[in-house]
């Protein structure tokens, strides 16, 4: 009877058992993991789009105030506020002026008048003269 | 039993069947049809999105901006996933400035690709996204684009030429240049969500686009807005069909400002009539009248059949030759070679020429760059019309002498004339200083000497006599510098044959500093109305000559000459204030 029993009885195989919960355990874990690495990489992906999309905006925002700007300062445009008269031009002062090349001197007399550098020639009577002597 | 068996066994059968439907299924789905059920997910889901190469900037010599890009957006639909339509439109109407059911119609469609608008400024398609998201609508999209402006409208517009719809060059610098231009668009093949959006995980192979290089221009916008001013008021003032101006340095062939009327804006370049696209500098060709004389002297005089003693007589004014009569303005007896080109002596001209044998005359005409394209990089240029010796008849010969008989384009003539100016070498005009961070891209032309240093030199002192009080063109003086510079004028061709009576295309070439020039300037009016007895080009073209020079010179701070007053009163450029 004893020995009947004893043959009935199932044997729990303690360490396959350990081995077999250990293994899937650690296949869910593997499998967890790599579900965490995916959501972070799909996030990491979404960051970078949008981080992409924004300096594409700024990109295209600058190239945008860059075109309106020199739209804006261009010849024909300041030309047009000038006749508008929103802005005038106003002659630079002698005193602002600084002269890399030295003034050459006419022959005869020594005084330089130039078409270029003559204020009375340049801007009309009133301003002071800037005929240069040596 | 036995019955209970057999509906265990009807019922695992059953089982079976579906199972091996299913796995059929399965295979059917995966195997057999895998290329064709992916071919549709690929479809739906992924895509070549297109990463748009900007087009290159076009600048003058200094850097400023001449064509620049607009980003904006268009607006795109996927009528496959639009639920809603009227709320869509509703939303997405007043930033595409469009009305709603308009709007709803083109998205009730079930196209996957529809353009709903172009050139969406940036901020309206960025306010119309996030109000889409708000909504929790989806359905439209974006897509980078953007559009040429020209900052300086009708400024320069003969150069810079213009872009069409498509983005391609249609004249002037666009269009030659439009591979440089241009650049390389890239591509990203991507996926998509069931949003539109991109699924970066799943991003394939790209490639960056390769961005069109900037071109920099040989034009200093100074000078042109110079040019421009001048060839304005001149146009209003006289009323002619046409008028041009052209600068350049003698020095290099560099051209330094292009202007001509009538012109236009090419941001709005499908307002603009075809004659007023047209670039007269190049593709209009006129007799050159007197302004000619330069060639027959300097040939000449580079041959040695006539020399600084030479005097001619000018049959006091009236020359009968080949059975026609050779008239000159003022009557006068014998003289020398500096006081023809003075006082603009066709008849002297003429004598010069017949001294000449034909073929050699001819190949001075030639050699001098008429009747062959000069190579400037726009297109349209025309060759103009030399006529070879052996169709000459009797006074052929004595008609090209001074102007007539031949047909020549502005650039030609200003090209001729810079030989005189810097020694005898015939340049080829350029216009791009570089390409990208390279230089122009264009092959530099061989340099010919047309005539040796001393006959230009002789010629050009010459010349300076026309500007003086007993020339043809005392109105061309610049103040503060000696000119060199040629009157013509030349009655406009009639195209049933002969002269149209009292109309004529007047000109005015010339140069300064002479004994070192650095600017050299061609002004041409066509037709200016002012009436037979005032319409000269020592009158018409001369004046707005000396107006550009003065002011060129000013601008670009030149040394006046010793000796050289200043006695006119000018305009005026300073600083910019803004009140």
């Amino acid at each position: 009877m004893s020995r009947n029993r004893r043959k009935t009885t199932n044997v729990i195989e303690v360490n396959f058992l350990a081995r077999m919960i250990v293994l899937v355990f650690l296949l869910g874990l593997a499998g967890l993991f790599f579900v965490y690495l995916k959501n972070q990489q799909h996030a990491v992906g979404n960051q970078a789009r949008e981080m992409e999309a924004e300096l594409r905006e700024a990109e295209a925002k600058n190239a945008a105030l860059q075109a309106k700007i020199s739209s804006w300062t261009s010849r024909g445009a300041l030309q047009q506020r000038l006749d508008e008269g929103s802005i005038r031009l106003e002659a630079i002062r002698d005193t602002a002026i600084a002269r890399v090349t030295p003034p050459v001197p006419a022959e005869a007399d020594g005084v330089l008048r130039t078409a270029s550098r003559d204020s009375d020639v340049r801007f009309g009577p009133g301003v002071p003269q800037r005929i240069l002597k040596r | 039993m036995k019955g209970f068996s057999g509906r265990i066994g009807l019922v695992c059968a059953l089982l079976v069947l579906i199972f091996t439907g299913f796995a059929w299924r399965l295979i059917h789905l995966q195997v057999l049809e895998h290329d064709q059920f992916n071919a549709i997910a690929a479809e739906k889901h992924e895509q070549r999105k297109v990463l748009p190469a900007r087009r290159g900037r076009i600048l003058d010599r200094n850097g400023e901006e001449l064509a620049v890009n607009i980003p904006v957006r268009t607006v795109t639909a996927d009528c496959t996933h639009i639920k809603d339509p009227v709320a869509l439109a509703k939303v997405t109407a007043p930033f595409l400035g469009m009305p709603e059911q308009e709007l709803a119609e083109k998205l009730s469609t079930k196209r996957p690709y529809v353009v709903i608008r172009k050139e969406v400024s940036e901020d309206k398609a960025q306010d119309m996204i996030r109000a889409m998201e708000k909504a929790r609508l989806h359905g439209l999209s974006t897509e980078e684009d953007s559009f040429r402006s020209y900052p300086n409208k009708e400024m320069l517009c003969h150069v810079l030429g213009y872009v069409d719809g498509s983005g391609h060059g249609k004249d002037g610098i666009e269009k030659v240049f439009e591979a440089n231009l241009a650049g390389h668009d890239g591509f990203r093949h991507i996926e998509h969500d069931r949003k539109g959006q991109e699924i970066v995980v799943y991003r394939g192979a790209e490639q960056l686009p390769d961005k069109g290089s900037d071109i920099r221009l040989t034009i200093d916008m100074g000078l042109q807005a110079i040019a421009e001013h001048e060839v304005d008021e001149a146009y209003k003032t006289n009323h002619p069909v046409s008028a041009t101006a052209i600068l350049a340095d003698p020095n290099t062939g560099e051209i330094l400002a292009l202007a001509s009327r009538p012109n236009y804006d090419p941001n709005k370049f499908n307002l603009a009539k075809a004659d007023d696209m047209r670039n007269r500098a190049i593709s209009d060709i006129y007799e050159p009248g007197s302004v000619f004389k330069i060639v027959v002297t300097s040939a000449a005089y580079n041959e040695g059949i006539v020399d600084d003693k030479t005097r001619i007589f000018c049959e006091n004014g009236c020359f009968s030759y080949g059975g026609k009569t050779i008239k000159d303005h003022h009557g006068s007896g014998d003289l020398s070679i500096p006081e023809i080109l003075m006082k603009s002596s066709n008849i002297g001209a003429a004598k010069i020429a017949l001294r000449m044998k034909d073929q050699m005359f001819y190949d001075y005409v030639r050699n001098f760059g008429f009747g062959t394209r000069t190579g400037i990089p726009l297109p349209g240029e025309v060759r103009g019309e030399v006529i070879p010796p052996h169709r000459w008849d009797m006074i052929t010969k004595t008609r090209v002498a001074f102007g007539q008989s031949i047909s020549v384009t502005p650039i030609q003539m200003v090209m001729a004339m810079s030989a005189i100016a810097n020694g005898g070498r015939l340049l080829k005009p350029k216009l791009v200083l570089n390409v990208g961070e390279g230089s122009s891209g264009l092959p530099e032309a061989p340099v010919t000497e047309v005539v040796k240093q001393e006959s230009a030199n002789y010629i050009a002192n010459a010349l300076e006599k026309v500007v003086s009080n007993q020339g043809t063109a005392p109105l061309a003086r610049v103040n503060g510098y000696r000119v060199a510079g040629k009157t013509g004028t030349a009655q406009k061709i009639s195209p049933h044959g002969g002269y149209l009576a009292g109309r004529y295309i007047v000109s005015f070439a010339g140069f300064f500093p002479v004994n070192k020039p650095r600017i050299l300037g061609i002004v041409i009016v066509d037709d200016a109305k002012l009436g037979e007895t005032a319409n000269y080009g020592g009158s018409v073209a001369g004046p707005v000559f000396s107006k550009i020079g003065e002011k060129a010179a000013r601008y670009l701070d030149m040394d006046p000459e010793p000796g050289e007053s200043a006695s006119r009163v000018g305009s005026s450029t300073a600083a910019v204030s803004v009140r």
